[in-house]
Order: structure tokens, then C-alpha cells, then sequence
């Protein structure tokens, strides 16, 4: 396995567990736009264990989601008694008082970030986001999973049809946090080195734009939205020097700057969101297609037996 | 004599604050839309106006113009842009379900835009800041003791005009119960006879006007530019708005000036560097602990009305 | 609870809101067992009534008993596991939830703690049989494939009555079941409805459609701007004379209203 592409399912791999964190609360209807706080809080207190202690990554990974999902239940509770607008400015909010309370803080490094010991492999990270995978397709078929969708559509008649609904919300908020966390504990132990300035607003809004994209009413969405943002920079690889070629020979000397990939990445992203919109806002997969695709069988086998 | 001196750049501070403040609280007040675009569109004019007064027109349509006119054409740009993303995140909203997420579909549109624009700007232009060659900004008044820079003071005067002339549109003219109608109840404004198709995207030329007008003044009051301005601004001017209360316009002056305020305040006190988690800190405890803001109502934003 | 006590029993209850009196001292008794419709003219009231009752809204005065205990501070969360279960009047299934879901979503109340919400509702899953069943009883199929949201109104309008019954209710409280229904399909819910009644279980219905409650309901009351005009026998209402210029009223108005 080359190094290039083991560094992209490592990437991969920790993207789709980031998108299944930020999709658990989304699924309930809570828009969650304070990712990148929750990935920090994980990533810093593994690394910080990590780097005071030279403790074993096992037990840091594990504290970082511990952490980060106590911190995620206990915001919860305020949090979510805010509704609509609110919530997405209260989760932006939370999301950026970590970083700056990260950036002033001298104990996690402050704005030079914190060097990280314990490496873990590619197949570490892959292995964990065939974990999460399998365990976030579980609890969507469990009851649980039924009231988060039933939450989603309709509170209040969740409310008198029985579901404890703001428990609910906090479990979902709860757990979305800790698998988010799993994500930044990950992430330090993958790449060695990890600062503030990473976990950025930027972060915050893409992961919540391709877990939209991907689409929020079934497991399968997460999956396609993270795949589609980790290899869309390799597929612009090849397509972007072509499609420059071929405008720069259009209209001659552009004087158009050299981009940095990264900025095409992000206005496709951003373009393909402003359509998702207009055309199918509920995300490209649909319980609907799931359904009539008849990939998840077991809904089904009840019924033809 | 010098705290007042402090209070008297505090409010010149925070009257950058207001304008772009208002923008987001008018579109929140009239639409239930947070749009993230307008600290772009803010960015936009400052760009825009750098890149007319350095390159002129695109296609070699002319030299380089002169400050004013340029500063004109990049508002004449923003409410172009604005327009824009009126068509694609608002003119297309549908609400089938009712269901919580549903009423966030043009918040994340805007979302989308806010990729967009930022990374199409910054492929056009990259990352760095730019002079921006306006009238003399250093240019002092020495009123009674407190110095103030004459583009503050012509920057805090344009402000005022804008707050009043809008407060004075909305109470009086025809456009602005128009707009009123429609904050209180879309559907009923549709059938009491309010063009909506042609008034909602007056809150949209407003959004560009202020915009624009803040981008610009920012130009000339700091002669510095760059893609990357809009964040910074666009952070305390949400905070402004919602410390203020959402949907209130002297609400988002106050809030605007109260971050100002804290601004300083924290900057004298504890370095520039806390400046980040005061005012999120902020922006976070009022909206757990008390929403509508000093001046705002009760309805707006929640997802659900 | 003795045999004497009725099952459902308002006394004297008001609710206003913003100085608006909706519904003003109406106290009425339903029996276990027994098939009452809760009619009169179009904003009497009959739905805040349903809220009041399945606590979506609190009354300002009086008190609502169910099954011997007092339930107007009961959280409406907790309502249904007592057995007080509704449908809507704009129906409300969740749009996105397969058929069998939303019925599945019915029987929350009866599904228990923490190792039911851990469980897989899969193929085998006894919950999942038993909504199929449900479904089966009133000869509706489970559309799979299908979110409820596809589907046509007459079929909603049903889902809504089976996923009401999944809760096993004591009550059973059904906001105009029969809107939008034709001949037909009134007349085989009038026998569901009747069959479900004979094993037990007591019903509360808002309709207008008269045919439906005379066949159905032996009792009636009837309300008219938040106030009981009339409690009794469905087959008295019509000669009532209070009804009468409730709904002559009415009808009065509007015929005014043309000339």
C-alpha cells in the first residue's frame, strides 16, 4: 500500500466517522454546526494524554471520546432547549469558544499546537470507521433509531405518541459528540501533530454540508458524503489541469492566479449544496430509494416471509 | 479621559459592527433566514473595490479607477451578488413537511454560497491582503480632547443615516409594510395582497446595499483588504445581532455597540488574544440564557412559528 | 375503579387563549365501553377538547379524570401509556417513516425501557409482526418501499386510526376519521370501529358526518362556541332545540351572507 493512498483512507476513514457524528444529531433534526469544537475537544484530550503521559493510544482515543461525549451530553441539555436558528448559532458558538479557549490556552499548546506520540497505522482508522459504520446502521433499525427519525419529523406528536424527547435528543447529541470525538483522537494519532487553527469554522461547515449532501434519513448517507468530499480533490486532480488548459487556450493570458486545489474542492462542494437545495433537499440517498433498492433486507424480510 | 477616549473607539468600532448587523437582522426579522452570505458579500465590496481601483474593469475595459468610483461599482457588485443568492437559496424554498430541518434549507444554502464566493474570490485573487489606495484615513479631529479619526466619524455618520432612513422606510412607506406583512405571517401577506415575489427581494438589495456600504467604508477606514476580512466582522456582527435581539434594528445597533464595547474592554484587559472566546462566550450565554436579546421577539427563528 | 365510575370524566373545565375563552365549563362523562361522538359547528371547540384531554394544552380550570386518576398536570408524554391514545384532525403521521414504521411509533408507550430502545425492530421483531398484524386487521397493506408521504389521503387517513390502536388504548379518540372517506370506506370503518368497541375498547369521536355517528355512537354531545349544549342520546340530537339553532344558526348566517 503506497503511502499516498494509505494517508487517503486514513483521511477517508476518519471523515466518515466525523460524518456519522455530526449525521446521529442532524437525523433528530438538531443541525449540528459546531463539528470541528467536538473533533478538537477529542483530538486534544487524546493528544494532551497522550503527550503529558506516553500513555498507550488505546487508552487516549478512549478518553478523548469519553470526554468529548460527557462534554457533548452536558452542553446538551441548554443547548437543545434552543430551537431552529438558535441551535445552529448555539452549536457555531460552542464550536468556537473551544478554539478559543484551545488558542489561550498555554497547557494544550496555545497557537503552536501540541506534538503527538503514538502513531497508529491507516488500517487503525479504517478498521474504527467499519466499526462505527456497522454500529451506527444498528442503532438506526433499534427503536431508538425510529424515535430519532419520528423526532425529526414531528416533535410534538413524538411527544404524545409516548418518546421521551428530549432524552432522545440529548442521547443523540450525546452520542453524535463522542463518535466526533473518536474522529479527533484519530486524527492526532494519525497525523502526529495537531493545532487549533485546524479545527476552524470552515471545518464545521463542510462536514455538515456533506453529511446534507449525502443525506440525512438513512446510515448510507454519511458514507456517500464523506467518500464524495475525501476523493473529490483526487478526481479534480485529474480534471482541473485539463479544464485550465483548456480555458486558458479560450481567452488567452487570464491573469487568473494559480488555485490552490483546495479552493475548487470547496466552491464544488458549495455549488452542489446551493442545488441540493433547490432539487432534493433531503440529500442524495433517500429512505425512499433505500427502500425500493431493497439493500437493507432485513426491513423487508418480515414481510415476504 | 482615557476610558472615554476608549468608549468613544469602541463605539466607532462597533458602528462597522451595526451596519452588517442589521443586514442580518432584517433578513432574520422579515424572512426567518440566517443568511451566512453577508459576511461575504461584506468581503465582496471590500475585494471588488481593492480589484477596480488596482485593475480597472475586467476585459481591459479601462485603467485603473479612482477610489470613489470604485468603492461605488463594488456596491453596485454586492447587490448584484446578493440578488444572486436570493435567487437560488430563497425564491425556491418549499415547505412541504413543516419538519425542523426543512426551515434551515436557506441557511444552508447560504452555506453553500459562503463556500462559493470565499474560494472563488480567493482562486481569483489569493489569500493575501491588499492595500487599498482610498482618501487619507488618518486624517484626526481633536474634539474637546478625544481624538477620532474623520473616516470613523464619516464611517459612524453613514451608519446613522442608514439606521434611521431604514427604521424611517419601514414605518412609512409602502415597501416597508410590505415588509412587515411578510415578518408577521408569509402566507397571509400572499393572500392580503403583498407581492411577495417582488418584495422579498427588497430585503435582499437592502442585505447588498449595507453590505456593500460597511465593505467599503471598512475600505477606506483601514485601507486594507482581503478575502479572508469577512470572517472576523461577520463574527461579531451575528454576536451583535443576537445580544440586540433578533430581528430588531436598534437591537442590532445596540448589539453592535455592546460588542464594540467588549471588544475593547477585553483587548485593554486581557490581550487581543481572548478577544475570540469573549465575545462567542457571549454570544453563547445569551442565547442559552436569554434569546430574544435585550430588544428582540419572542417568534423569530425558532424553526417552527 | 368500579363499574359505576366513568372512564373519562371532565368537570367544569374552561381554556382560554389571550383573553380568548375557547371553551367554557364543559364537564361531560364517558362510560367504559361506550361509543360517544363529540360534535357541533365548525370552531366549537371539539378539537381543543381532544387537546385538552391528551394534554397539549392545560385547562385553566376544572380537572380531567381517566380511569380514576386525576390527569390534567399529567405530562402529555405519559398520557398515552395510560391509554389515551388520538388521531388528528390534519393528519399527522411522520412523513418520512415507511407505513410500518409509523405504527411501530404507536406502540412506543407499550414498548417499555432502555433494552426495548436497544433492540432491533428487524424482520423477526415481535413489534414489527404485530404492526403488520394491525395493519392486516383493517385490510390495509404495508406499502414497503414506500414512505407515508407518497401516499394517498383516504390510506393516511387510516394509518392514523391503526397507529392510535397500536397503543392498546383504553380510550380511543379519533379526530373526523372519516373525512375525505367515501360511502364505502366509512362503512367498513364504522365496522371496524364497532369491532373494536365489542372487544373493549371505549370511543370518542369527532365527526360531521352524521350517518357515521348515528350508526356508530349511541350517545352524542354536542358543543357550540366552547359550551356543552347537549348531552344525551345520538338519536335525540337532531330534535334538540339548542342544536338546532346552533347549526340553523349557522347555516342561517351564511344564507344571509349570499343574499
Amino acid at each position: 500500500m503506497s503511502g499516498y493512498w494509505a494517508g487517503i483512507l486514513s483521511i477517508l476513514a476518519i471523515n466518515i466517522i466525523f460524518a456519522y457524528g455530526i449525521f446521529i444529531p442532524v437525523a433528530s433534526g438538531q443541525l449540528n454546526l459546531g463539528g470541528a469544537g467536538f473533533q478538537a475537544v477529542g483530538a486534544y484530550s487524546a493528544g494532551w494524554l497522550s503527550a503529558s503521559f506516553g500513555l498507550p493510544v488505546s487508552v487516549t482515543i478512549a478518553f478523548g471520546v469519553i470526554v468529548t461525549g460527557v462534554i457533548g451530553v452536558l452542553i446538551a441539555f441548554p443547548i437543545l432547549r434552543t430551537k431552529g436558528v438558535y441551535l445552529v448559532l448555539a452549536t457555531f458558538a460552542f464550536a468556537e469558544v473551544i478554539a478559543g479557549a484551545i488558542l489561550s490556552s498555554e497547557p494544550l499548546g496555545g497557537a503552536m499546537g501540541i506534538s503527538v506520540p503514538g502513531y497508529i497505522d491507516w488500517y487503525v482508522s479504517v478498521i474504527f470507521a467499519g466499526l462505527v459504520t456497522v454500529f451506527v446502521f444498528y442503532l438506526m433499525a433499534t427503536r431508538f433509531g425510529l424515535t430519532i427519525r419520528a423526532i425529526h419529523d414531528d416533535e410534538d406528536v413524538s411527544d404524545l405518541m409516548g418518546v421521551s424527547v428530549r432524552n432522545v435528543k440529548v442521547a443523540a447529541f450525546g452520542i453524535g459528540a463522542a463518535l466526533t470525538g473518536l474522529s479527533g483522537g484519530l486524527y492526532a494519532h494519525s497525523f502526529s501533530y495537531i493545532e487549533i487553527q485546524g479545527f476552524n469554522a470552515l471545518v464545521s461547515i463542510y462536514v455538515l454540508l456533506y453529511v446534507l449532501l449525502g443525506g440525512t434519513q438513512t446510515a448510507w448517507g454519511p458514507l456517500v458524503g464523506a467518500t464524495f468530499f475525501t476523493l473529490l480533490p483526487e478526481a479534480l486532480r485529474s480534471v482541473l489541469p485539463a479544464t485550465k488548459n483548456f480555458l486558458v487556450t479560450l481567452f488567452g493570458e487570464t491573469g487568473i492566479v494559480a488555485p490552490p486545489d483546495e479552493s475548487w474542492r470547496f466552491v464544488i462542494l458549495g455549488a452542489l449544496t446551493v442545488l441540493m437545495m433547490v432539487f432534493r433537499p433531503e440529500g442524495l440517498v433517500t429512505r425512499t430509494m433505500v427502500e425500493r433498492l431493497q439493500f437493507w433486507r432485513p426491513a423487508n424480510r418480515g414481510v415476504t416471509q | 479621559m482615557l476610558l472615554l477616549q476608549q468608549f468613544v473607539n469602541s463605539i466607532m468600532l462597533g458602528s462597522v459592527y451595526v451596519t452588517v448587523a442589521v443586514a442580518f437582522t432584517l433578513t432574520i426579522g422579515i424572512l426567518n433566514f440566517l443568511n451566512f452570505t453577508i459576511p461575504t458579500l461584506f468581503m465582496i465590496a471590500g475585494m471588488m473595490g481593492w480589484a477596480l481601483s488596482y485593475y480597472g474593469l475586467p476585459l481591459g475595459l479601462s485603467g485603473p479607477l479612482p477610489w470613489p468610483i470604485a468603492l461605488m461599482g463594488a456596491v453596485v457588485l454586492t447587490i448584484i451578488a446578493s440578488l444572486i443568492v436570493e435567487r437560488f437559496t430563497f425564491r425556491y424554498l418549499k415547505t412541504k413537511y413543516g419538519d425542523s430541518t426543512e426551515h434551515a434549507i436557506p441557511l444552508v444554502s447560504s452555506l453553500g454560497f459562503l463556500l462559493v464566493l470565499e474560494n472563488l474570490v480567493r482562486i481569483g485573487y489569493g489569500t493575501d491582503s491588499r492595500r487599498f489606495e482610498g482618501p487619507d484615513a488618518d486624517l484626526t479631529m481633536n474634539i474637546g480632547g478625544i481624538f477620532v479619526r474623520v473616516p470613523q466619524l464619516v464611517s459612524l455618520a453613514v451608519t446613522v443615516v442608514i439606521v434611521l432612513g431604514l427604521t424611517m422606510m419601514i414605518k412609512h412607506s409602502r415597501i416597508g409594510r410590505g415588509l412587515r406583512a411578510i415578518a408577521e405571517n408569509p402566507d397571509a401577506a400572499n393572500i392580503l395582497g403583498v407581492d411577495t415575489r417582488r418584495i422579498v427581494p427588497v430585503v435582499f438589495i437592502l442585505t447588498g446595499l449595507l453590505c456593500g456600504l460597511a465593505g467599503a467604508l471598512f475600505a477606506i477606514n483601514y485601507g486594507e483588504v482581503s478575502p479572508a476580512m469577512g470572517e472576523d466582522i461577520g463574527t461579531k456582527a451575528i454576536a451583535g445581532m443576537v445580544i440586540g435581539g433578533l430581528g430588531s434594528i436598534w437591537g442590532a445597533v445596540l448589539g453592535g455597540l455592546i460588542v464594540g464595547l467588549i471588544e475593547m474592554m477585553t483587548v485593554h484587559f486581557f490581550g487581543a488574544d481572548t478577544v475570540q472566546v469573549m465575545v462567542w462566550g457571549a454570544l453563547l450565554l445569551t442565547l442559552l440564557a436569554y434569546p430574544s436579546g435585550l430588544l428582540g421577539h419572542n417568534t423569530i427563528g425558532k424553526g417552527k412559528l | 375503579m368500579s363499574a359505576q365510575s366513568p372512564l373519562l370524566s371532565l368537570k367544569d373545565v374552561s381554556k382560554g387563549f389571550f383573553g380568548l375563552q375557547v371553551i367554557t365549563d364543559v364537564s361531560f362523562d364517558i362510560a367504559a365501553g361506550a361509543r360517544m361522538a363529540l360534535i357541533g359547528p365548525n370552531g366549537a371547540g371539539k378539537t381543543t377538547i381532544f387537546n385538552l384531554i391528551s394534554g397539549v394544552y392545560t385547562p385553566d380550570k376544572g380537572q380531567i379524570n381517566f380511569a380514576g386518576q386525576e390527569i390534567s398536570l399529567v405530562p402529555s408524554r405519559k398520557r398515552i401509556g395510560l391509554g389515551l391514545a388520538r388521531s388528528f384532525q390534519n393528519i399527522r403521521l411522520m412523513p418520512h417513516l415507511s407505513v410500518v414504521e409509523n405504527i411501530m411509533l404507536g406502540q412506543q408507550s407499550q414498548a417499555g425501557g432502555l433494552l426495548s430502545m436497544a433492540t432491533p425492530l428487524m424482520g423477526r421483531s415481535r413489534w414489527r409482526r404485530e404492526a403488520e398484524d394491525l395493519l392486516a386487521r383493517m385490510n390495509l397493506e404495508t406499502y414497503p418501499g414506500e414512505v407515508v408521504a407518497t401516499l394517498p389521503y383516504g390510506i393516511r387517513k387510516k394509518i392514523e386510526v391503526v397507529r392510535a390502536l397500536a397503543s392498546n388504548p383504553k380510550l380511543l379518540m379519533l379526530d373526523e376519521p372519516a373525512a375525505g372517506l367515501n360511502p364505502n370506506e366509512t362503512a367498513s370503518l364504522r365496522d371496524f370501529l364497532m369491532g373494536i368497541s365489542e372487544a373493549g375498547t371505549t370511543i370518542l369521536i369527532v365527526e360531521h358526518d352524521m350517518g357515521l355517528v348515528r350508526s356508530l355512537c349511541d350517545q352524542a354531545i354536542v358543543l357550540n362556541f366552547g359550551r356543552k349544549i347537549y348531552d344525551g342520546l345520538t338519536r335525540d340530537v337532531q330534535e334538540d332545540p339548542l342544536v338546532l339553532e346552533a347549526y340553523l344558526g349557522s347555516r342561517h348566517a351564511q344564507e344571509n351572507a349570499h343574499a
